[in-house]
């Protein structure tokens, strides 16, 4: 069995993941309100408010409480001298191998949400694809993105 | 070094040609126009109304006219300091410098309006296109000698700088003598494509589906605007004619695509001619326009052997190459020999990639895998077959049969799947419906990828995916469900690339 990449990624990225979910959970919330009032005025029937409420719950407990941290505890890279090797995935668990000599620029971006934790996100490309690893400390991801172009660089461009 | 080169220009058919691509484009919304406006008849007396829509015809051919021939003028090009550049535009002026050694590949396209005075359309492709329909540098049309000129120009200009690190060393003298003497290219012809294999290419090509779905769109498009209680009284008469008139109906419209579809494909691939030079692939190809299609073979990403199960009837196949950089348009992936014998097939392969291993793969996936290549399509099978039983009671459980055959496709798929590891190429053979080989060498593979889900985790068995670039995007080949222990072997292949790479 090949061993799990090394590194995690920051914990406050678990949090960050639990405020999308908060958000897409307050935009359904207010679907489902929007829904109730149609129900009240056009008096559907009654039993429709209990099943938006199920589906309300439910929905926030996966995104909001599971699926958070399913993936945080999936997330795991390593960057070796040779090569990146990035895991994650919620339901398929998606390993990718990315030899140094292949990367051709690192980014790192960071959104509000982002930038009021202190994380940002670390965007790799190679000549067809790109990987992101998605939160890690400020600090890190630019010692990380600084580490990376220069072991890129080491290897010569031959696409 | 930048004395003042002479400048050229384009032909003056250049005019003519801009005009009608301009034309071509304003197409629709003219036909709308006049169909609006033209087909009254009425006269309301004055004539300029009367007349409106031709009147507009009449300007904007005569404006699309002028356009062109300002185009035309306002058109140079000139080669200074190693590069090609171009000048062209009226109020906005546009200079684009290409270097040569940037340059990929020169095509060339002879449309029927560039034959009867020898013209080719050159188009100069860069690595890093920026867009995937225009062409970096394009010279609408230029004689033949010009063309030739670039070339040469091209050529030298990179002898010049393959030259400057050997003058610093101080061994100019031996060196120059021999580079005129390579620089001939000795060009070589691999493959002409018979008459015999033309015809089968046409009749069997999938120009059909693609002219059947314009169709539909088109219908589809209009469908709003068809009067069909009209129609369907129309039509209910028909069918007292008998199901066999509306058979027949049906058979000739897709006849006359298929005719359609087989008469483009002949234009198209007429007298198709696959010629090696030093380092390029070049095809050349078409009847009424004639094109010639270059490809560096350093450019060339990966080898694909297509094997669709109808031209295996006749014994043929098809072999695609994927390249880096947008040397055809949008598409990257070429297709290197459109229908070839598939017993020719590792001869050809082997003269243009001595590299290459073309070895059919020999490693099969085990039986542990081979649920998952069906078991994914219950999940929408199921429901369908559902539906259709309550709604169409006795006649849809023959939905029921659509069971045994999603199996049976997975199991082919299962038994068709393969790979093989050899020195630093990897060859994975997967089916989606045709059969497909790719032969990818390890630095040409940007990145692998290997899938698990859960179920897949309880049986031991993983998905691999290694992603190539093509053109602008990439090509995915991928064996899916196979045994976790034979993927980690390929992933630890990959994995070791700094000590075995070259």
């Amino acid at each position: 069995m090949r061993a799990q990449p090394a590194n995690r990624i920051s914990k406050k990225g678990l949090k960050v993941w639990r405020l999308y979910g908060w958000i897409q959970t307050i935009i359904l919330a207010l679907v489902a309100i929007g829904g109730g009032v149609l129900v009240y005025i056009f008096d559907w029937p009654r039993w429709i408010y209990p099943l938006e409420a199920v589906v309300l719950l439910l929905f926030a407990y996966f995104i909001i409480i599971l699926f958070p941290k399913v993936r945080w505890m999936r997330w795991r890279y390593e960057v070796r001298e040779s090569e990146i090797e990035l895991q994650h995935g919620l339901f398929i668990v998606k390993r990718t191998l990315i030899p140094m000599v292949r990367v051709q620029h690192v980014d790192t971006s960071q959104g509000p949400i982002l930038r009021k934790y202190g994380l940002a996100e670390i965007s790799i490309s190679t000549a067809a694809t790109v990987h992101t690893i998605p939160a890690l400390i400020m600090g890190e991801a630019d010692e990380l993105r600084g580490r990376i172009s220069v072991l890129a660089r080491v290897a010569e461009d031959d696409v | 070094m930048s004395e003042q080169q002479q400048r050229y220009k384009l032909h003056w058919i250049t005019a003519i040609i801009e005009m009608l691509k301009t034309l071509k484009e304003a197409i629709l919304p003219l036909v709308v126009l006049i169909f609006a406006n033209g087909w009254k008849g009425g006269g309301t007396g004055l004539w300029y109304v009367d007349y409106l829509s031709f009147i507009i015809f009449g300007v904007l051919i005569i404006s699309l006219f002028v356009s062109g021939i300002i185009k035309w003028k306002r058109f140079e090009y000139w080669f200074e300091d190693d590069e090609l550049r171009i000048e062209s535009g009226l109020f906005v002026k546009k200079k684009r410098y290409i270097p040569f050694d940037r340059i990929q590949s020169l095509d060339y396209t002879e449309g029927i309006f560039h034959r009867p005075f020898g013209l080719v359309k050159v188009k100069v492709e860069t690595a890093g296109s920026s867009s995937a329909k225009q062409a970096e540098g394009e010279l609408t049309a230029v004689t033949k000698e010009a063309a030739k000129r670039v070339e040469i120009e091209m050529a030298e200009a990179k002898k010049r700088q393959k030259e400057m690190p050997v003058v610093a060393e101080g061994e100019a003298t031996n060196l120059i003598a021999e580079i005129p003497v390579e620089e001939e290219s000795a060009h070589r012809k691999i493959f002409t494509m018979t008459t015999k294999d033309l015809l089968v290419l046409a009749t069997t090509s999938g120009g059909v589906g693609v002219i059947l779905s314009g169709a539909a769109i088109f219908l589809s498009q209009f469908g709003e605007l068809l009067p069909f209680e009209w129609m369907f009284e129309e039509i209910s008469a028909f069918i007292r004619f008998g199901v066999l008139i509306v058979a027949i109906a049906v058979f000739l419209g897709l006849l006359g695509v298929w005719i359609l579809s087989v008469g483009m494909t002949l234009l198209s691939h007429y007298n198709f001619t696959i010629e090696l030079d030093k380092e390029d692939i070049v095809i050349t190809r078409g009847l009424l326009e004639k094109k010639k299609v270059t490809v560096p073979l350093k450019r060339i990403q990966s080898v694909v052997v297509v094997e669709n199960p109808f031209r295996k009837l006749f014994g043929y196949a098809t072999i695609a190459i994927h390249s880096a950089g947008g040397s055809v348009g949008q598409s990257s992936k070429i297709n290197l020999f459109p229908i070839v014998k598939r017993g020719k097939v590792e001869a050809y392969l082997e003269e243009i990639f001595p590299d290459l291993h073309v070895e059919e793969p020999t490693k099969k996936l085990t039986v542990k895998g081979r649920p998952f290549y069906y078991r994914i399509d219950f999940v929408w099978m199921l429901p369908v077959i559902g539906a259709l039983t309550y709604f169409f009671f006795p006649y849809g459980l023959f939905s029921l049969a659509i069971i045994p055959v999603i199996i049976a496709y997975g199991m082919w798929q299962h038994r068709s799947a393969a790979y093989d590891i050899a020195g630093n190429q990897l060859t994975m053979r997967f089916r989606t419906f045709s059969l497909q080989t790719a032969y990818m060498m390890k630095k040409r593979i940007q990145s692998m990828e290997m899938k698990q889900s859960y179920f897949h985790r309880r049986k031991g068995v993983a998905s691999v995916i290694a992603n190539i670039k093509s053109g602008m995007g990439v090509y995915h080949a991928t064996v899916q469900h196979m045994d976790v222990e034979e993927a980690e072997k390929i992933l630890l292949w990959y994995e070791k690339s700094k000590s075995v790479r070259e």
